[in-house]
């Protein structure tokens, strides 16, 4: 009776959106790097710890009013316990696990097995009790029993907190943890040295009572102190033997401290690149719009140089690590990624639809820009993909695989040729409009269908009567262009005015078009 | 004098194009190459193909074309020989129109300093239509259309003589919108040698004999105006 109404529930849960959009929204919060909030939330717990522990120090000489006790014990205690119990909510999802064991059973003929999936469940619960993130956050609630005085100074274990909230801390956490087998050996050697120079010690000064070493606490404390070349010289051997062993212990304290040292300067070594890497990748992370630039080729280098001018980020992606380097070299945002793989999208979490503007391969093989794109409409469809084509007689598998707009460095340079044999000058004079290398440009603007009668208005205006000409107007619901419109031309939403002017001129007239009122 | 002649030195992919584009508007078009695998790849494409070496040697260009009439395209995929070919030329033949591709910026700085008439700078090229297509996709649209596509809209470039009914006229006495449903795009003064839109400034500018009026618009007007200008009553 009571399994059908556990499994009933967790299907409830399971299909509960109210429920699911709760846990969704604490997981971001708790756990998702890229969540908008997310950094807010990680600032304010960390003031709460520095908060706490300032309470801690103050305490100590001086008199703190009730409230900031009261506060520091029950109030941020409170918060914490509540971040602890939501992690633990979260650390593993419950109905799927009843709802996985239910139809597990139903399908091999069993019986449901209540006691199986709560077992799950419990060991699951266990195994985040039981991590030490989750006992730090544990001790960090203890001062909550303010009543024990001795528990106060678990207000420290509130500072290990930290290393939830920093990203850096995190970091030279899972540095040092990539040493773990190294500083493992290190530790093991360490105690060794403590426990025999300890014992020798004890056993030469003891027996002295010239030596002030009476105790195999001193000789320990005497040991510790000599191998990490403190030497605060409260306890010194006064024997021969006892000297011997200190010239010992001195000699193997200097390589105690040069390992240490190097497994430290050999992991941060050894990570340099990845931390340099997942710098980037924060930084693209925090992009509102960008560029995505597949493929580093000198084309992509010239590109990104022309669209830099409209202050759009571009992020480039590059197997090649030499390509990689090159592109940071110029300043820009590249990342050490294959473009072709799922694996990186996932990784890097791009947001194709708000965050992407458009994709542009330009890798310098056909059979790359295809798998790259194919990759990318696996992910979306929406985003607009331009490609550059190196064979005209693959053009076709490049709409194929989604590719929006294709162009083709061969036939561009076949047109033109035609039209810059024929006509030299009018070929320099467009190419020269278009390059916006001269103060006149040829230039879009996009209309609605209320700007009509200011628009022809405006043309006969003197500012800009024979100085700024409008070449025609493209209607985007009829895909039509209509050439040197007259004034009875109607104009629609959305069509759009490609004008020949100078380029002051033209942010006049936009300006003019889009003011309310008589002109 | 129009040219009626094109000559390709090279014969790999942008050649292929621009033979392809070309050979509709030229009398005779003939490919050059160097080595034995490109002559054989133009022969078996059917194209009128010869052989040239980098020396000082165009008799074979000279036996086969009117060189008053010929233009040049340097399309060697090595960018120095491209550079040593058109200094050759040029050396040559004076007057000969040479258009030469570059594959970068550097590269057609070195085409200029040879006294290539017009370098196309390949990556620049392929470059600005990407920029292009996704800054202004329209107007990029829109001109693809006028300058490469079989299109009723078209630019010309007239240029003015001394008969020519526009000889000594004011800029703005004339009304190329309204009177040829014409716009103009720009005036080239040959005295000044700068290329200038007369919408940028607003100059009233004199025209002259020896200036290039660069018109877009309808084929049929594009025609008329031309006609106009060589004294033709239409």
């Amino acid at each position: 009776m009571i399994s059908r109404w556990v499994v009933g529930f967790a299907f409830f849960l399971h299909t509960y959106h109210p429920y699911q959009r709760t846990k969704i929204f604490f997981y971001n919060l708790l756990e998702n790097q890229n969540y908008k909030y997310k950094k807010s939330f990680d600032i304010f717990m960390m003031g709460l710890i520095l908060l706490s522990v300032y309470i801690l120090i103050r305490s100590v000489k001086h008199e703190i009013p009730h409230a900031w006790l009261l506060f520091n014990n029950y109030a941020i205690s409170l918060i914490f316990l509540v971040e602890y119990l939501l992690r633990f909510w979260l650390h593993s999802n419950s109905s799927k696990t009843i709802i996985e064991q239910y139809e597990s059973d139903i399908f091999l003929h069993r019986p449901f097995s209540f006691s199986g999936a709560m077992k799950t469940i419990f060991l699951q619960k266990i195994e985040y009790v039981f991590s030490p993130s989750a006992l730090i956050d544990l001790l960090a609630i203890m001062p909550f029993f303010h009543e024990f005085r001795l528990l106060r100074i678990f207000i420290l274990f509130r500072v290990l907190k930290l290393f939830r909230y920093a990203k850096s801390l995190q970091r030279l956490m899972s540095i040092l943890a990539s040493k773990k087998f190294e500083i493992f050996t290190l530790i093991v050697f360490t105690l060794i040295m403590i426990m025999v120079s300890s014992v020798l010690i004890y056993v030469m000064e003891a027996n002295n009572p010239e030596s002030r070493i009476n105790t195999l606490f001193d000789a320990v404390y005497w040991s510790v102190v000599t191998i990490f070349t403190v030497g605060y010289g409260d306890f010194v051997p006064v024997t021969h033997g006892g000297r011997i062993v200190a010239m010992m212990i001195i000699v193997s304290g200097i390589a105690v401290i040069s390992f240490s040292t190097s497994i430290v300067v050999s992991a941060f070594t050894e990570k340099l690149d990845e931390i340099k890497e997942e710098k980037v990748i924060d930084r693209v992370n925090a992009l509102k719009r960008m560029y995505l630039v597949c493929g580093f080729s000198p084309l992509a280098h010239e590109v990104i140089r022309k669209l830099h001018k409209h202050h759009v980020p571009i992020v480039v992606l590059e197997k090649d690590i030499k390509k990689v380097q090159e592109a940071r070299s110029n300043g820009l945002l590249a990342l050490h990624y294959d473009s072709a793989s799922l694996h990186t999208y996932s990784h890097l979490k791009f947001d194709f639809e708000h965050q992407i503007e458009a994709v542009i391969l330009l890798h310098e093989s056909d059979v790359s820009n295809i798998y790259t794109a194919l990759t990318i409409r696996e992910l979306t469809k929406n985003i607009a993909l331009y490609s550059v084509l190196q064979y005209p007689e693959n053009r076709k598998k490049l709409f194929l695989a989604g590719i929006n707009h294709i162009v083709n460095t061969y036939e561009l340079v076949g047109m033109m040729s035609k039209i810059i044999a024929r006509q030299p000058v009018a070929f320099e004079v467009i190419h020269a409009l278009r390059s916006e290398e001269t103060s006149t440009v040829i230039d879009e603007i996009i209309l609605d269908a209320e700007m009509k009668d200011r628009f022809y208005t405006l043309l006969e205006d003197p500012l800009f009567y024979q100085r700024f000409s409008v070449l025609g107007i493209y209607s985007t619901r009829a895909k039509q262009f209509y050439f040197n419109p007259h004034p009875d031309k109607s104009i629609e939403s959305g069509d759009i005015a490609i004008v020949l002017a100078n380029r002051g001129l033209i942010d006049e007239f936009r300006s003019k078009l889009h003011r309310r009122g008589k002109l | 004098m129009k040219p009626r002649c094109a000559a390709i030195f090279g014969y790999n992919e942008y050649s292929k194009q621009i033979v392809k584009q070309i050979t509709s508007t030229f009398d005779n078009v003939g490919v050059f190459v160097i080595d034995d695998v490109e002559f054989l790849e133009a022969k078996n494409d059917g194209i009128n193909a010869g052989r040239f070496d980098l020396s000082d040697d165009w008799q074979s260009i000279e036996a086969l074309f009117d060189v008053e009439s010929l233009v040049v395209f340097c399309a060697l995929s090595d960018d120095a020989e491209n550079v040593f070919l058109t200094i050759s030329l040029r050396a040559t033949f004076e007057k000969l129109f040479i258009i030469a591709l570059a594959q970068d910026n550097e590269s057609m700085m070195k085409m200029k300093s040879a006294s290539a008439d017009k370098v196309m700078p390949i990556l620049q090229i392929a470059a600005n239509v990407i920029h292009d297509i996704l800054s202004k996709p329209i107007m990029t649209q829109v001109l693809h259309d006028v300058l490469y596509e079989d299109s009723p809209l078209n630019i010309m470039e007239i240029e003015v003589g001394d008969t020519s009914p526009f000889n000594g006229l004011y800029l703005h006495d004339l009304h190329f919108k309204r009177d040829f449903d014409l716009i103009l795009l720009a005036i080239v003064d040959q005295e000044m040698g700068t290329t200038f839109s007369f919408a940028s400034k607003g100059h009233n500018h004199h025209i002259d004999a020896g200036d290039i009026l660069v018109f877009m618009g309808y084929t049929d007007k594009l025609n008329v105006i031309k006609q106009w200008n060589d004294g033709v009553s239409v």
